[in-house]
């Protein structure tokens, strides 16, 4: 199994519950963040005053899939998340050693 | 079985005994499934309840009077808690209070294994205390709860001697121990409730120690038991409503047991679908099911908090207060606000929001004793909104208490309970309680109603975005928007269309002025707009921002949707409105905002748009079509925004025959202030010189707009204060404007040396630095024009001085909009030079003039412009 973390812009997030949801990959933890990567923010104008808009929100999308899927599911964020400027975000994939299921103790295979 | 066999030691006993358990178990057996065929009916309330409780009382008499050999020393058994008022639920625990007559020792340490090992080999759970009857001497008030148990003693079996005695020394000592259980059952109250973060709307109630639950009722009842009427009646805590909800609360309770099969009470989601059908809620489908279940429960919850509240405040002692008469009616008590003469304050319903007033001024809460008389009157009369709204008077008194400031919220929710405030407003009755049943929206809809409300005073404190809320002209609008931006959850449809419309009789009967009428109109209507585009579109887009700028007729309009946003995102649950959300929707209100004062030059008006289609359907009978295209050729799109349809066909006819050096214009009194519309060829410094005759005559420019066409006529309109009442002092004074108007205009005489004419002429007027002025170019947001944006305390002559400098610069002034927030000038310019961008260089140059001219304004005699 495999972590995916996904930082997309705020707007994205619908694109790419839909295109996971046709991989039947329906789990995942939608929270809201800032950051920035090399789109590292810039001043916003109000009233002539500036102001300095460094960290920029952004949304992280988690989820856990079987490694057949992984290279799905990155494939479809990507294609679900682009718009070719700067700030698309980012996609990482980190390998988890065991998931359990809460309510019923049963362990994900 | 282990504690049946050590107490029957002999085989005949065994078998007695276990005749018994059968015997009894059947008869709880029995008792049992009539409770659960009760509830199943829906009638698991009081009635059930008790006829459960009556069968244990029959167990536990027959197993008290068996273990009675166990002991010689005279005793009894009381049930308390829960089972002693005999609202004894399937699964829920018995309490028995056990007292001897005497000392304690081995024989009645076998009297109560005899009588509760039985007890839990019938599977009950059983809470229970042993006393002797001299520790009832002095109430052991270490522990409150045991002393909140013994309030609801009920006497089961025993010697009636000791029953006697117990009860003779408990109301012997009743004076010590009764303020000490007072205050216990205060803590407790407050402490169960904060566990429920204070707050009865929970999306998964519990309806047993949730607030305004079963526990609270009890307490509410209590607490009229312990602390009696200390202050002459405790008004509005309504026994039978009381006893209304309580019945429900314990028909769901049942519920709840009959189908966890445990003493489980939190009413879940899925508990909730099984309720509506046990309780026989009919609707087309199971949300509607489930919400009108829940809109009822949120209503007994809210009438037993109330209940709670008001004999909480009644059993406190009445702290010695003087009595201040604080209006005609009006006195300040400790409790708040009351009336003074009741039998007049009874007669006169229309003045009784002047209460509120009073309360909302002083930041006190209006007192239970005003709130019951109301809300008694109203149960009495049917009276309709125009009592409260009889005269003008009553209503602008009602929009200037609805501005946002500290306690408002409070107070609205006092009328929503007392019933004025649906007497008011009767479209807010449609949403009293309902529920919207998602996984978000925690309150009911009319408390979301409230807390937006309250949102918008806690604005008032927001570093960011407190100063946009006091730029406001009309706060009171946003007030009204909120109140009714959801009461179109009631009906069926968009709620936000639904709600629009809704939203119609109540401004009529305000008798809001049309632009007002709009205002509320497009709020309601628009209200999910921002947040949805803030947060699900992709707001660095310029084409978004562009297409969601056009929303506007006003910037005061943006303004008020992100406040009225802000206000109801942060009501819909206590953590919705996170940081980011509020980051987001600060950065589209910017980029909106810059749009509308910096970018919509470029828009131009398109010959085939749909607003254009409207203008020319609609033209009146003089007004060619050709002659209306050719007016608005060139015009940005903002100017069909802007305008009326009446004011646009006005502008038409200003434009007529229109020759250079001429100036047509119309003026007319709008409400407070006065409206000046110039329509003209542009030429240099016509801007300028129509600002320096208002200064002339002392006039405070407040805002308006000047837009010029690629063709060069320019449509100026001003709004703008007679301060010094110069139109009302001077019956030729409207000639004389006029006059001086078209002289200047003309270039018949120059406006600078009119000005100098004047005494106290505003070149010589100074006014205090309050704050340093901003002067900022924009080269980026317009392809044609650069824009000056100017933000300096609001003065005098202000905009001539500055118009001037920027005339005496050779550059031209395409379009302007001007703005006055409170002491605050904000003035966005679009300019030109030789039908350019200005240069760096230009820009530099016009800047430290006018930082130069804004400068010595403030701290000593005006320079004189210079020679243009």
């Amino acid at each position: 199994m495999k972590l995916i973390k996904a930082i997309i812009r705020p707007n994205m997030v619908d694109n790419i519950k839909e295109a996971l949801g046709k991989l039947n990959i329906a789990g995942m933890t939608v929270t809201e963040v800032r950051g920035h990567g090399r789109q590292k923010g810039h001043t916003a104008v109000y009233r002539g005053r500036e102001y300095e808009v460094s960290l920029l929100p952004k949304m992280e999308i988690e989820c856990v899939v079987p490694d057949a899927s992984v290279d799905e599911a990155i494939k479809a964020i990507i294609g679900a998340a682009r718009t070719g400027e700067i700030g698309d975000g980012r996609v990482f994939v980190m390998p988890v050693e065991q998931g359990y299921n809460i309510r019923t103790g049963e362990k994900d295979v | 079985m282990a504690s049946w066999i050590a107490m029957a030691p002999a085989k005949g006993r065994d078998v007695e005994q276990a005749e018994l358990r059968l015997r009894l178990s059947a008869s709880l057996d029995l008792a049992r499934q009539q409770l659960i065929d009760a509830t199943e009916r829906g009638e698991g309330g009081r009635a059930a309840l008790g006829r459960y409780a009556e069968s244990i009382d029959g167990i536990v008499r027959e197993l008290v009077e068996r273990a009675r050999s166990q002991s010689r020393t005279p005793l009894a058994v009381f049930a308390v808690g829960g089972y002693g008022r005999q609202s004894q639920f399937l699964h829920s625990d018995i309490d028995l209070l056990i007292v001897f007559g005497g000392p304690l020792g081995r024989p009645e340490e076998r009297f109560v294994k005899a009588l509760l090992h039985p007890l839990w080999d019938l599977r009950f759970q059983v809470g229970h205390h042993v006393r002797e009857h001299t520790d009832f001497d002095r109430p052991d008030t270490t522990n409150p709860e045991y002393l909140l148990a013994l309030m609801d003693l009920r006497p089961l079996a025993g010697d009636q001697d000791v029953i006697d005695h117990l009860d003779a020394t408990l109301k012997a000592s009743a004076d010590v121990w009764r303020p000490m259980v007072l205050d216990a059952l205060v803590t407790l109250t407050d402490q169960r409730h904060g566990e429920f973060y204070d707050t009865l709307y929970q999306l998964e109630p519990d309806v047993k120690d949730g607030p305004g639950a079963l526990r609270d009722v009890w307490a509410a009842r209590l607490m009229l038991r312990l602390g009696g009427d200390r202050r002459g009646g405790v008004r509005g805590a309504s026994p039978d409503r009381l006893r209304e909800a309580e019945e429900f609360l314990m028909r769901i309770r049942s519920g709840l047991h009959v189908d966890t099969g445990r003493n489980l009470n939190v009413l879940s989601y899925e508990l909730q679908e099984k309720a509506v059908d046990r309780l026989g809620y009919a609707g087309p489908d199971m949300r509607r099911r489930v919400e009108a279940l829940m809109t009822d429960y949120f209503r007994d919850a809210r009438s037993v908090t109330r209940a709670l509240g008001r004999v909480r405040r009644a059993a406190l002692p009445p702290l010695p207060t003087p009595i201040r008469l604080v209006d005609d009616n009006l006195m300040c008590v400790v409790e708040g606000i009351n009336f003074a003469d009741t039998s007049k304050a009874t007669s006169e319903p229309a003045e009784w929001l002047r209460a509120f007033e009073v309360a909302v001024s002083r930041n006190v809460p209006v007192a239970d004793d005003a709130l019951a008389l109301i809300e008694r009157e109203l149960q009495k009369h049917n009276y309709q909104p125009e009592v409260f709204l009889a005269t003008a008077g009553h209503q602008i008194r009602l929009l200037q208490f609805l501005r946002p400031r500290p306690g408002l919220a409070a107070r609205l929710g006092e009328m929503r309970d007392c019933g004025l405030l649906g007497a008011i407003f009767p479209e807010l009755h449609e949403i009293s309680c309902r529920v919207t049943r998602d996984f978000y929206h925690k309150y009911t809809v009319d408390e979301h109603t409230l807390l937006t409300v309250r949102n918008a005073e806690r604005l008032l404190n927001n570093p960011r975005f407190a100063s946009i809320l006091h730029e406001i002209r009309t706060p009171e609008l946003l007030v009204l928007a909120l109140l009714y931006h959801d009461v179109g959850k009631a009906r069926e449809g968009d709620h936000s269309i639904v709600g629009a419309e809704m939203a119609v009789a109540m401004t009529a009967r305000l008798s809001l002025g049309s632009d007002a009428r709009q205002t509320i109109d497009f709020l309601i209507r628009q209200h999910l707009k921002m947040s949805r585009i803030a947060f699900r579109r992709d707001t660095e887009e310029p084409e978004v921002v562009r297409q969601f700028a056009t929303l506007f007729a006003t910037e005061e309009h943006l303004k008020l949707l992100l406040l009225l946003t802000l206000c109801d995102v942060g009501a819909v649950s206590p953590d919705t409105l996170t940081s980011w959300k509020e980051e987001l929707l600060w950065r589209l209100y910017v980029d909106a905002y810059n749009q509308m004062t910096m970018g919509y030059g470029d828009d131009i008006i398109d010959r085939d748009q749909a607003l254009v289609a409207a203008l020319q359907a609609n033209r009146p009978e003089d007004i060619t079509e050709r002659e209306m295209a050719t007016f608005l050729e060139g015009l940005p799109r903002r100017y069909l925004i802007l305008f009326s349809h009446e004011a646009i066909y006005r502008h038409v006819r200003l434009s007529r025959d229109i020759r250079p050096n001429e100036a047509h214009f119309f003026l007319e009194k709008k409400a407070e202030v006065w409206e000046l519309t110039v329509v003209s060829l542009d030429k240099p410094f016509l801007f300028s010189n129509i600002c320096g005759v208002l200064a002339y005559f002392g006039m405070d420019i407040l805002r308006g707009h000047a837009l010029t066409s690629l063709a060069g006529l320019a449509v100026d309109v001003f709004e703008f204060a007679d301060g010094d009442g110069f139109f009302e002092r001077n019956s030729m004074g409207r000639k004389e404007f006029d006059r001086r108007l078209d002289e200047v205009v003309s270039g018949r005489t120059d406006v600078r040396s009119l000005l100098r004419s004047k005494e106290g002429s505003v070149l010589a007027k100074r006014t205090l630095l309050r704050r340093t002025p901003s002067v900022y170019f924009d080269a980026a947001h317009s392809q044609r024009y650069t824009v000056l944006e100017l933000v300096a305390d609001d003065a005098p002559g202000l905009l001539y001085r500055v118009s001037r400098v920027i005339s005496d610069h050779g550059i031209d002034v395409d379009l302007v909009l001007i703005t006055t927030e409170g002491q605050k000038a904000i003035d966005v310019f679009h300019i030109t030079q030789a039908g350019a961008k200005l240069t760096e260089a230009a820009e530099a140059s016009l800047k430290a003039d006018l930082e130069r001219m804004l400068q010595e304004a403030s701290e000593e005699r005006a320079p004189e412009p210079r020679d243009s």
